[in-house]
């Protein structure tokens, strides 16, 4: 099986800040991913550095087996929707299909009138009069008409309204189901990604926190309730990710690959959500120490 | 690409052709009739009187002529910041660069192609005002003799077309160190003005060392006495050398020596009185005037010659070539530089 996107020790600095520092990570393709973290995370960063719109500072990274960006054919093979879908508002829609088929050496013309068809979207209509909603689909239509091998999508539901959300997500669906393609999709929402995805990725303070397939993340990790000494009676193979503690009970979420059959403990159930959200604030109170431990002052 | 380049350029060459059409008409209309003002001052030769024709015609060019020579002078400019700084500029702060620089086309193909297309149409366009305007003029720059002067070397025949690639590629560079169009634009008209200021006085003048040539003062075209607290003193002009650009001139004589005011004490007692020069003190005086003058010119021109060095008519084309191909192969270097940043700094 191929990779989708390899990342050994990535990193990429503007100036003396890190965007994204010491990211390794493996996808596997023929998955939807969903690439979830908080605002600043490095999303953007990891996408952008993944179809070649940035050079790595740090670590080596490469997308279907090839460096990013590293010939015309390669940019062919990624259909890349960038975050706000970007158009050219004074060009009409059958202009922006004629780049994409001026562009790109596998551009699928039928496909892409059919789509706009199916939008009932007039194509002699300037992109700059189009709700957010067809923007999104036109930006979307002109990635998958290249006919990739890999689609990547940076937020591209973040700015629409529920219905518009909807129907892209049902878009984004049927493409992936008619057309052999992987896809990786970031959001800062879990919702959005909990319908398509079946592979996930939480990228939070420039780093990856956790990987894998869907499901077994969510057989993996367990979030237990217990009297407060109970603690330190957890199995040996547990990896404590999130741990809260009100007068005599503690809340712990770990990740462990045995079940829990300790009966001091009663194991509630996660949800995708409560799992992302607890790696997340786990990075947060790691990087607010890191300050603590720094003076503070910043 | 170049399709492409060329429909996101169309409404940009569209303004700018608009506008070169009117400024064609207006040529179209003024010309003739300039023209036959000039045709009329060959016929009156014959008659004598040609000073109110002369004058006639150069009143009427006048009406046009500052706003016409200061279009061309800016045009480049123009060009610069309106095309060559949002060129990609225009793509960073839309955020348009993701969807362009994503599709199949490799990044130098491009920048290449961008460049290419909107570079040689502002060379053309810039070729094309020149071109009109040199043909419109041609009366009056027959009559001055002076194609030399920065106001018709820099607005007419070829040169332009070099300014004007430069200051596309000036804009396209601004804008991508700056990644905006505004301060882009600011920076190119600083830019722009700065480096053709002192290309003329600096650079121009070295492109090719002047020639020398040693000619009898009496064919200067004018001369006097100039009357300051330090004395009398000779001035003289240079001779006449039509459409030649002429640096300065040195009287000396036969051993090196100069005017002094010593030798002007000796040689031309007359002119020591104030009435015998005719005028009062600090003027000078021209020919014509009364004898001790007259005679004390020729007592100097008997004695001393004068030197000129200057560029003659002959090396107009060569230095037009050489501004031209100067400047346009600085707009390669800025393209490369702007490839180079996109590149390594943006990317």
């Amino acid at each position: 099986m191929t990779s989708a996107i390899n990342a050994t020790d990535l990193g990429k600095r503007y100036g003396r800040k890190w965007a994204l520092s010491s990211c390794t990570l493996d996808i596997p393709a023929g998955h939807v991913v969903g690439l979830v973290g908080p605002n600043g995370a490095g999303k953007t960063t990891l996408l952008h550095l993944a179809v070649g719109l940035l050079t790595p500072s740090t670590g080596t990274l490469s997308v279907l087996d090839e460096k990013p960006g590293s010939s015309p054919e390669q940019l062919g093979r990624i259909g890349f929707v960038a975050q706000d879908t970007p158009v050219y508002p004074n060009l009409t829609i059958a202009t922006h299909l004629h780049m994409g088929a001026a562009l790109n050496p596998h551009w699928d013309a039928q496909l892409a009138e059919r789509r706009m068809y199916d939008l009932g979207l007039d194509p002699s209509q300037r992109a700059g009069g189009l709700s957010g909603g067809q923007r999104a689909q036109l930006a979307l239509t002109l990635a998958i008409a290249k006919r990739p091998s890999l689609l990547l999508l940076d937020e591209p539901v973040a700015s629409l309204d529920p219905l518009a959300r909807r129907e892209f997500l049902a878009t984004l669906m049927e493409v992936v189901a008619e057309h052999e393609v992987s896809v990786v999709l970031s959001s800062h929402l879990v919702a959005d990604l909990e319908r398509v995805c079946d592979y996930l990725v939480v990228l939070a303070a420039s780093r990856v926190q956790a990987n894998g397939e869907i499901d077994d993340l969510l057989a993996s990790h367990h979030r237990l309730v217990g009297t407060r000494q109970d603690f330190d009676r957890l199995p040996d193979s547990a990896r404590v990710i999130e741990a809260s503690h009100v007068e005599r009970q503690t809340t712990v979420t770990i990740a462990s690959a045995d079940p829990i059959l300790d009966p001091a403990w009663s194991v509630e159930e996660m949800t995708l959500e409560d799992l992302v959200l607890a790696y997340m604030s786990q990075a947060e109170e790691q990087r607010r120490e890191l300050v603590r431990a720094n003076g503070g002052s910043r | 690409m170049i399709w492409f380049a060329w429909r996101q350029f169309r409404f940009q060459a569209f303004v700018v052709f608009v506008f070169l059409v009117v400024v064609a008409l207006f040529f179209v209309f003024t010309g003739p009739h300039l023209a036959h003002l000039y045709a009329g001052l060959n016929g009156c030769k014959a008659n004598g009187d040609c000073e109110s024709l002369t004058n006639s015609m150069l009143n009427e060019y006048n009406k046009y002529f500052p706003f016409v020579q200061a279009l061309s002078l800016i045009f480049p400019l123009l060009l610069g910041i309106f095309w060559g700084a949002p060129l990609i500029a225009h793509e960073l702060e839309t955020g348009t660069y993701r969807l362009a620089w994503t599709q199949g086309v490799s990044r130098r193909r491009w920048v290449v192609t961008k460049f290419a297309v909107v570079g040689v149409a502002s060379m053309v366009a810039t070729g094309l005002l020149s071109w009109m305007l040199t043909w419109w003029a041609s009366p009056i720059d027959t009559l001055n003799a002076s194609r030399f002067s920065s106001l018709v070397f820099d607005t007419s025949y070829i040169a332009p077309i070099g300014y004007a690639a430069f200051a596309f590629a000036l804009g396209v560079a601004a804008g991508v160190l700056w990644r905006r169009t505004l301060p882009a634009m600011a920076t190119s008209i600083v830019a722009f003005v700065t480096t053709r200021v002192l290309f003329v006085h600096f650079v121009r003048p070295n492109l090719m060392s002047p020639l020398k040539q040693i000619t009898s003062i009496a064919k200067a075209r004018n001369f006097g006495f100039s009357q300051s607290q330090s004395g009398l003193s000779f001035i003289v002009g240079s001779p006449y050398r039509p459409n030649a650009l002429v640096y300065d001139t040195t009287v000396v004589g036969k051993d090196g020596a100069h005017v002094t005011k010593n030798w002007l004490a000796i040689h031309c007692p007359g002119l020591n009185n104030p009435q015998a020069q005719g005028v009062g003190k600090g003027l000078s005086v021209r020919t014509g005037e009364p004898a001790p003058f007259t005679s004390c010119v020729h007592q100097i021109s008997a004695s001393f010659h004068e030197i000129v060095s200057y560029q003659p008519a002959s090396r107009f084309w060569t230095f037009q070539w050489y501004e031209m191909t100067i400047y346009t192969v600085a707009a390669l270097l800025l393209g490369g530089l702007s490839y180079w940043w996109v590149r390594r700094r943006i990317a």
